[in-house]
Formats: C-alpha cells, structure tokens, sequence
C-alpha cells in the first residue's frame, strides 16, 4: 500500500480523495494554486505545496510542478481526481518514469478509449452494440437509400464538411429519405463546396446511461450498477440518479455484461465508466468510455456501499477486488444534485465571490460533498459547481422527497446558486414520474 | 483560520511498512528552455523541432539533426567526413582542445557537408554546428565549405548551407581569415555557372561567416529571431559605449534591414527549400513551351474608350477599390514565394518581388503595391518607391536573368518617393541604374500598368519588351497636377492637364508607348478581377511564346530598338 498520496487537484474532489486516505492511514500531499491557498483541501491535507498561479494551465495542469511537489514530499502516488491531468496520457508516462503510481488506467489505455473512432472500432470488435452508420462516404441518393435500408430509420443523414446544423437532416422513414437527402447534400455543397454525406442511425430522445466499472491488475472486471444521467443543460450534467427509473433487472444485467465487456476489450485498469445512449425502445449504443473518477460516483456508492476512491487505491496499489459482481447489489435510490455557484436568471453566469452565511443540509441518507465554508472566497478561475448534495432512500419516489427536504436546508449567502433550479427539476412532473431524456431541461424550461 | 481549529486524530501507516522506491524524476527528463526559463518536458522539444513549446525560442540543433530534418530518409551522403588536424600557428594547445571537443561532440569539425535529397530534388548540403568552437570557420571548416561547393559547380547541383558560427577561428589566425575569400571565391564559380545557392542564416551567424558566404545566396533565409550580424552586439555596444535597441541584428531586422529574403520557421524549412529547388530544376522546358494559345482563348480586341474623359481615368485609376499588384499576382500565378530585400538598405514595401509559376513556368513578379488601408498603406508608403524598392526589383530581374525566368512587372505609383531619405540614397541613380541594367536584360520583360503609371517611377519597371494597359490605367510624364502647376502654375486646372496631356491607355496606344489595351467592361475591382486576368492570361501566354523563342541577344536588341524609336 501507499504511505503517501499527492492528490491533484482542488475542490470538492481533492477533499473527498483527502477523507479517504485519512481513512485508509494513507498521508495526504495537497498542491494548490495561489488562488486556492486558503481552500479547503489544502487545509486538510498533511501537507500542501503552492504549485504556481491561479490560472490552470499554470497550476493545476502544470505537470512540472506537480511531479516536482511529489517528489519533493516523496509521494508514491499521485491521485488525479476529475478534470485537469486525469486524463493526460501524457501525464500518466510522467507518473511511471519518476516512479510515481499514477492512480488510474495506463497511458496506452487512455490513450485509446480517448480516441473517438477507435474506442468505436474497439467496441464493435468486441461485440458492443455502437450507434449504426455509414463508414464510407456516400455522394449519390440511390446508394444513400440502400445504406439506409440497412442501417435503419430513423435516419440522421451528415454532411462530411457540415457543422452547426447546416447539411444535417432527419429521415424518419424511407418516403423521407430522397428529398431529405438531397436537401441536405444541396445545403453541403453550396455551404462547403463538398457533397461528401454520411448516414447514422438517429437515436431520438435517448437517455445518457453509464455503467460504472471497476478492473483490477489481475483481469477482475465488475460493474456497479448504472447512472442515470439524462438531466443536462447544454452538455453539462445536473442531476444525476442510480439506478435508471425504466431499466429492467435483464436490461440492467444485458447493458452492465456489455459494459465489462467493453472494459476487458479496452484492457482497462482502474475506475471508469461506459457510456450508453438508450433510445425509447430500450436498444443501447456505447458512446465512449471515461478513463477516471466522475463527479457523480457518489449515487454509486449511496447504493452500492462500497467507497470508489478507495477501490481505485488499492487497484493501483495492485491488490486484487475484494468482491464478485454477484456480491455486488444495487440497495434503494440515490440521486445527486449539482450545487453550481451561478445565476440561472443571467444565463447561469458563474457567480464567484465571498460565502457570508453556510447551512448545509445532513441527517439519514444525507450526504454533502464541498469544499466550501462560511467565510470562503469562491475563486473565478475554475469550475462553478461548490458542492455536490446526494440522498439515498428506499425507492425513487423516497428520495426525491428527500431531496426536496434537504434542498430546502441548503443556505448559501453570498453568492448566487443554482439550488431553485434544481428544486424546479425535481418538482416537475415529468422528471417526477420518470418521463427523462437529453432533451429534458431545454423541453420544459426556456434558457 | 479553520485549519487551526481542526483535529488530527487519525495514524497514518509509518514510512517502513510501504514497499517500493521513492520517486525521482530521471535525469534528462526535463530541461530548462535558456530562453523563458520554464522547465519543459525534453521530449517535447524533440517532436517540436527543438522550439520551446512555452516561449516557442528556437534552440540550435546539432547538424546531423538538422540532416535528418531535411533529408529524404535515406538520401544523406557525408563527404569529406574526417579532414586532419590544421594547426597552422602551431597554437598551444589547440590540438587538445579540438580533440576534447570531437570526443566531446561526435563531430569532426565545425561542420557536415555532403549531398541530400530534398523532396525528391538532388542538392549540396553544408550545416554547421555551434557546439564545435562555436561553429568557427578554420582551414578545415572553410577547406569542407569550398570542396563541398567546387563539387556543386562540376556536377552541377544546387547548393544549400546552413550557417551557425560566430565567425574566424581564433586559434588559426590569418589563416582562418583566408578562408572567407576561398569560400566566396568557390561560391562566384559555382554562380557563374548559373547554379543555385541557398544561405539558411540560423543563431547565431557573425563575423567571418557573415562576411563571407553566409551573405553570398542567390536566396538568403533565416530562422526566427536569429542573431544576425557582423560585429557582434556586445563588442558594438563596448564601442560606441550605447545600449542597442531591443531586436538589434535579429533576423526580423535583417528582413527589414534588406539582407534576408525571407524568415521561415523550422517546421515549413523542408517544405520550402523543396519550393525552391523545385522552381530551379535545370533542364526545364524551354519558355515559349508554356501552354500554348488556342483558338478558343480569346480576349477582347476592342479598345472602346466608352466615352469618359482623361480626368474620369485619371480619378478611376487612383482608386482605392481598385486592385493592387498582390491581387493580380494572386490571381494569375500559382506557388508565389516573395522575396524581400535589396541587399543594400531596406525592403521597400511599395514594391514586392518573388517567384511564381504560370502555367508551371517558373517566372519572376514584380508589383508596385499600394495599399488598402491607411494602415496598410504606411507599410506601402502609398505605393511610392524609394530607390531600395527600385535595387530590390533590380536585384530581383537579375536573378531572373541568371535563371533563364521571364520577368513580369505590374506597376502602379503616383511616382517614386519623393523625400529627404530617397534623395539621401540616391534616387535618381536608382532609376536609371534600372533603366540602364533592364535595357539589356536577357529574358523577356512584360510590363502591365494597371493603375497610375507615374513618371521615372513607373519607367523604371517598364523597360519592357512590351507595356500593356489596363484601359482605366494612365502613364504620364507627372501627375495632370504637377504637370498644371509647372505649365500653368496652378494644380486646380489638373482636369485640363489630364486633356491634354495623353495619359490615356487608348492615346498611348496610338503613340506606340505601349502595346496593348486590356479592356475594363467596368472599372476594374475585385469583382472583375478574375474576367480581367483570363484576358491577361491569354496575353501572357502569347507573349511568352513569342518572346521566349528569342536569344538573349535578340531580347536585349528588341527592347534598345524599342525605345531606340522614340
């Protein structure tokens, strides 16, 4: 095991990785910017070394700084958290040179999971079901038609060189298809000189799944049950619950079997996570793999029991998992909120500052990941989200109702944050009954 | 503080129990750029051409690193690998010292010389290296040099050195000094013999090697911010006991200063040099072989003088939306690679020079620019030359002739520059010196005037085999202003001037000044642009046959007959 931990990275994340160490009598080295030096986790770390200024790339992602910090404490590993250098391949062959474990997959895995086309080739190898389309181009309708027919509709039909919706049209059958083609390649070819298409299978109103996974260095592979992470506002995740409100225990099993599949085929070690796209009629497609920690584990562990930072410590301090996927049940429902310093009536500007006044929520199947406390100065330079608020109850409909108990406990003066947005999400009928999908925020709330 | 107030209770596992060795960071892994400061990964600056990839400062590179980038795999044949020791002062302890620095280095000298292929084309290759006495030039540097080129010059190739050296070898005195003749002299045979050079100025180029072949390229190219020079900036400070402004006898201030063709960043160096060689491959077909003119190119015949006056033209021509030389190049040649510098003083923005190809021929383009914007025309100086821009053009057709290219000149002035500074260097002479080189120039010369074609200005690069017009463009003897200012002693009556004075393209014409009319359905724009150059096209290509089938003397003979008329 590790004696000492260098954990890169601010915030929330740094303090949870902090929390575990301490647990585990492992040390703990903090390294902060100069704008974070009276953050949290620099206080609660063993130690903490300034490791440049407050812009990131100075600091957080300066990788010079950090290898000299851990080496200077003499750290034996280094934790990565999310974000920043966690997935630096780059970083990781530092790590191994200086001799330093880096917590997470080697470089060459991440390295291929973080290549779109070939984390797609590698998943269709495997078996992986991925969105169906067209590898070669297409110029010409009839051919279009014939790869549609095979692909299935509905039909998402691309142009090569399009972009921001120019030469981009939906088929949803083949009467559809000529002069949705034709349109789209005629945009295509007066926008960008190109008439170069492809064709997808259109996943109309899909729901963003993902399998949490855990490998080991002895080819152990399980999974942890599935997020469900549909409640997003442009890309980035708000709400987040495990498990999935329509998954069924075959579904869950079929999807979570896929999902170590993948894991094996990319070779992967450590924490990650697939990524599904599931449409209305149930069928799932891999979409790319997350070689780290996410910011949303937490409702994996509230239902799981089992603490993934811990696990992804002792994977790479190469003891083998502790547990079967058979040991492995998913208990209740958890759903986390994303508490973001930021104001949803300016277009959820991010909004640092000073907190003049903290109560934060506890009590059974409670839980509060932050950083923050009364007197802090929110810095302007990173992420806007200050904490994360998690509940953990017999069933979804418990724990939306206490979620909305423990919103309602959430005080943070000083600054604005997103909490009625979320309290908003959570009283929404349709969020209430299930009735989720990307789609979801810009559906039933204007921007 | 909270921190005070927090308790630590929890034991955390002793050093002992844990296995493994402590983390280093291997030597070599990182170094510190001598430029910023940073600390970079070694790696890095590997894949990145050894630039810092934080203050993006070049680094020297070893020679044979530099062989590698250059070279198609493969193709690099060392000559003259290992020379024996010179020591022609018998310098105490200079034998040690050299043999120190070979053990050192893996190098046997200052510099590598041997033949290449770049892009597929054969060439002479020479890069020194600063580790080896600061890349100073002895007998056996100078000995490489000269043996490099003679071979260049008997097997007739091109020839392309890459300089880095702070000059003389002290510890061979005199004789080091001998060896900037041999190398110039080797280079004046090599170039008499219609062969290129190409100079690569690289940090630092000083003293003896300035001096001498580093300034003596057909093309001379240097990487970014090098250190340029003869004298070096601390000894010139030490002399005249003042601080030196920032960017002194950098190689940006060698461009401005006329000495260097163009700065080309590491990455494009191979890219480029393969332009280069590929625009002086020997052998060409010969010029009047350019794509010939069929039935079906045609262009407008008529010289339609649509009704507006002198003045109207006059007022056309100095249009701002009117296009400048850049765009006509732009539009009519592929592969423009411009060229900066007379070699003298100064690159004279108002004019702009390079290589080109039409329809594949090589050619050499000169335009007087003017600009588009106030901005643009302080850089231009409104597209008035002073004579630095006239010894660039001069400079430039004399390559052309050295390489067998036609020469095609756009001009559009108000006039040469009339100012303190041009009369200071001479501009008059510059003019004439033009119109005496260009007289018997032996490949052929086209002129185009498209806009204002004023005065001596405009003459200077229109001693043409034939002048062409554009039908809104006029050529004078002066401004319709000056001429009603000197004749009538009022610049008002410049309306009346432009009456009188057949500046017109249609009036030329009958005069027998020029050639041909280009027709403008409307005033030339950026619009018109592309209908206006497939006239002209049609018309190059004409002329290139007709003028490329001539001996250089019956060029020379048929531009003195030309203006012997007038």
């Amino acid at each position: 095991m590790f004696h000492k931990i260098l954990i890169a990275n601010r915030g929330e994340i740094a303090v949870r990785i902090i929390r575990a160490c301490r647990e585990m009598g492992i040390a703990t080295v903090a390294v902060y910017s100069e704008a974070d030096k009276d953050s949290l986790h620099a206080m609660l770390a063993d130690e903490a070394i300034c490791i440049g200024p407050a812009p990131s790339s100075d600091s957080y992602l300066n990788m010079e700084s950090i290898l000299s910090a851990t080496v200077a404490t003499k750290a034996d590993a280094i934790h990565p958290g999310f974000g920043f250098l966690s997935e630096n391949s780059k970083f990781v062959t530092l790590c191994q040179k200086c001799n330093i474990t880096f917590i997470g997959p080697p470089a060459d895995v991440m390295d291929r999971m973080g290549n779109k086309s070939e984390a797609r080739n590698t998943m269709v190898a495997a078996g992986v079901p991925v969105v169906p389309g067209t590898k070669d181009p297409i110029h010409d309708v009839e051919t279009g038609k014939r790869m549609a027919e095979e692909i299935g509709y509905p039909i998402m039909i691309k142009a090569a060189s399009g972009g921001g919706g120019k030469g981009m049209r939906i088929a949803r059958g083949p009467e559809e298809f000529e002069a949705n083609f034709l349109n789209a390649q005629r945009e295509s070819v007066s926008g960008f000189s190109d008439d170069t298409m492809y064709l997808e299978r259109y996943v109309e109103r899909p729901r963003h799944i993902e399998f949490q996974i855990l490998a080991d260095t002895h080819g152990n592979v399980v999974h942890l049950g599935e997020r469900d992470c549909s409640i997003q506002r442009r890309h980035q995740k708000l709400i987040e619950e495990s498990p999935c409100a329509v998954l069924s225990d075959s579904l869950r099993a079929e999807m979570g079997e896929a999902a170590v599949k993948a894991a094996k085929a990319a070779g992967y070690v450590n924490a990650g996570t697939i990524e599904f796209l599931l449409d209305s009629q149930n069928r799932y497609y891999f979409i790319e793999m997350n070689t780290r920690i996410q910011v949303e584990h937490g409702v994996t562990e509230m239902v799981t029991g089992l603490d993934l930072i811990k696990e992804q410590i002792r994977i790479a301090a190469g003891e083998p998992l502790s547990f079967s996927q058979e040991d492995v049940v998913i208990r209740g429902h958890a759903i986390e909120c994303r508490i973001n310093a930021e104001d949803p009536s300016r277009h959820f500007m991010p909004c640092p500052g000073t907190i003049t006044n903290l109560h934060l929520p506890g009590g059974n199947g409670v839980r509060v990941d932050s950083a923050i406390y009364s007197g802090y100065q929110i810095p302007p330079y990173y992420d806007s989200m200050i904490g994360k608020l998690i509940v953990h109850d017999i069933d979804r409909p418990s724990a939306i109702r206490k979620m909305l108990s423990a919103l309602g406990e959430v005080i943070v003066e000083g600054v604005n944050t997103n909490v009625d947005f979320q309290f908003a999400i959570l009283e929404n009928e349709n969020f209430q009954s299930g009735h989720t999908d990307t789609g979801f925020i810009e559906e039933n709330f204007d921007d | 503080m909270i921190k005070d107030l927090f308790r630590k209770r929890y034991h955390t596992l002793p050093v002992s129990e844990t296995e493994g060795k402590e983390p280093e960071v291997p030597a070599g892994l990182w170094r510190k750029c001598n430029k910023c400061g940073k600390a970079i990964y070694t790696e890095d600056v590997i894949r990145n051409h050894y630039i810092c990839p934080k203050c993006h400062g070049y680094f020297r590179v070893h020679a044979y690193r530099r062989v590698e980038s250059l070279a198609d795999t493969g193709t690099f044949t060392e000559w003259d690998r290992e020379l024996p020791f010179s020591n022609p002062l018998s310098f105490p302890g200079y034998e040690k010292k050299w043999k120190d620095v070979q053990a050192r280095t893996s190098l046997n000298e200052a510099v590598v010389t041997g033949t290449a292929e770049i892009q597929g084309y054969k060439t002479v290759l020479g890069v020194m290296d600063a580790r080896f006495f600061m890349g100073s030039m002895g007998h056996n540097v100078g000995e490489k040099i000269t043996r490099a080129v003679e071979r260049a010059t008997k097997e007739h190739l091109p020839v392309i050195l890459f300089t880095c050296s702070g000059g003389a070898r002290m510890q061979e005195g005199i004789i080091s000094l001998m060896q900037m003749t041999k190398t110039s002299a080797a280079l004046k045979r090599h170039s008499d013999a219609g062969l290129l050079s190409v100079i690569v100025l690289t940090d630092p180029t000083t003293g003896g090697v300035t001096a001498s072949f580093a300034m003596l390229g057909d093309i001379i190219l240097a990487e970014p911010n090098a250190l340029i020079g003869f004298a070096g900036p601390r000894v010139i400070e030490q002399t005249i006991r003042q601080k030196l402004p920032a960017g002194f006898q950098r190689a940006e201030f060698q461009v401005e200063h006329g000495f260097v063709d163009a700065i080309v960043k590491r990455e494009d160096m191979k890219e480029t040099l393969g332009r280069i060689l590929a625009l002086h491959q020997t052998g060409k077909k010969p010029i009047s072989d350019v794509n010939g003119v069929s039935s079906e190119d045609s262009y407008a015949d008529r010289q339609d003088n649509g009704g507006a006056s002198a003045w109207d033209r006059v007022q056309i021509s100095r249009m701002a939306e009117r296009p400048t030389g850049l765009d006509y190049i732009q539009e009519l040649f592929t592969d423009f690679m411009e060229l900066h510098g007379d070699r003298c003083f100064k690159d004279d923005g108002a004019v702009v020079g390079g290589i080109a190809r039409f329809h594949g021929l090589p050619v050499t383009v000169i335009a007087q620019q003017k600009g588009k914007n106030t901005r643009d025309n302080i850089v231009r100086n409104f597209g008035m030359p002073s004579p630095d821009g006239y010894r660039k053009a001069l400079r430039l057709m004399k390559e052309a002739e050295k390489f067998g290219r036609p020469v095609i000149c756009f001009v559009d002035t108000p006039g040469a520059f009339c100012g303190l500074e041009a009369e200071e260097r001479g501009q008059g002479e510059a003019i004439a010196r033009n119109l005496f080189e260009l007289s018997g120039l032996g490949v052929p010369v086209l002129s185009i005037v498209i806009g204002e074609g004023g005065s001596g200005g405009a003459l200077a690069m229109a001693t043409a085999n034939e002048v062409w017009m554009l039908e809104n463009a006029i050529y004078s003897i002066l401004s319709p202003e000056g001429f009603a200012s000197i004749l009538w002693k009022d610049a008002a009556r410049a309306a009346d001037a432009a009456g009188v004075m057949k500046i017109t393209a249609a009036d030329l014409l009958k005069l027998g000044v020029i050639e041909a009319v280009i027709r403008e359905e409307t005033p030339a724009s950026l619009e018109t642009l592309p209908v206006l150059c497939q006239d002209m096209d049609v018309r190059i290509r004409r002329f290139l046959q007709t003028y490329g089938s001539m001996s250089r003397k019956e060029l020379a003979d048929h531009r003195y007959e030309r203006f012997r008329a007038f």
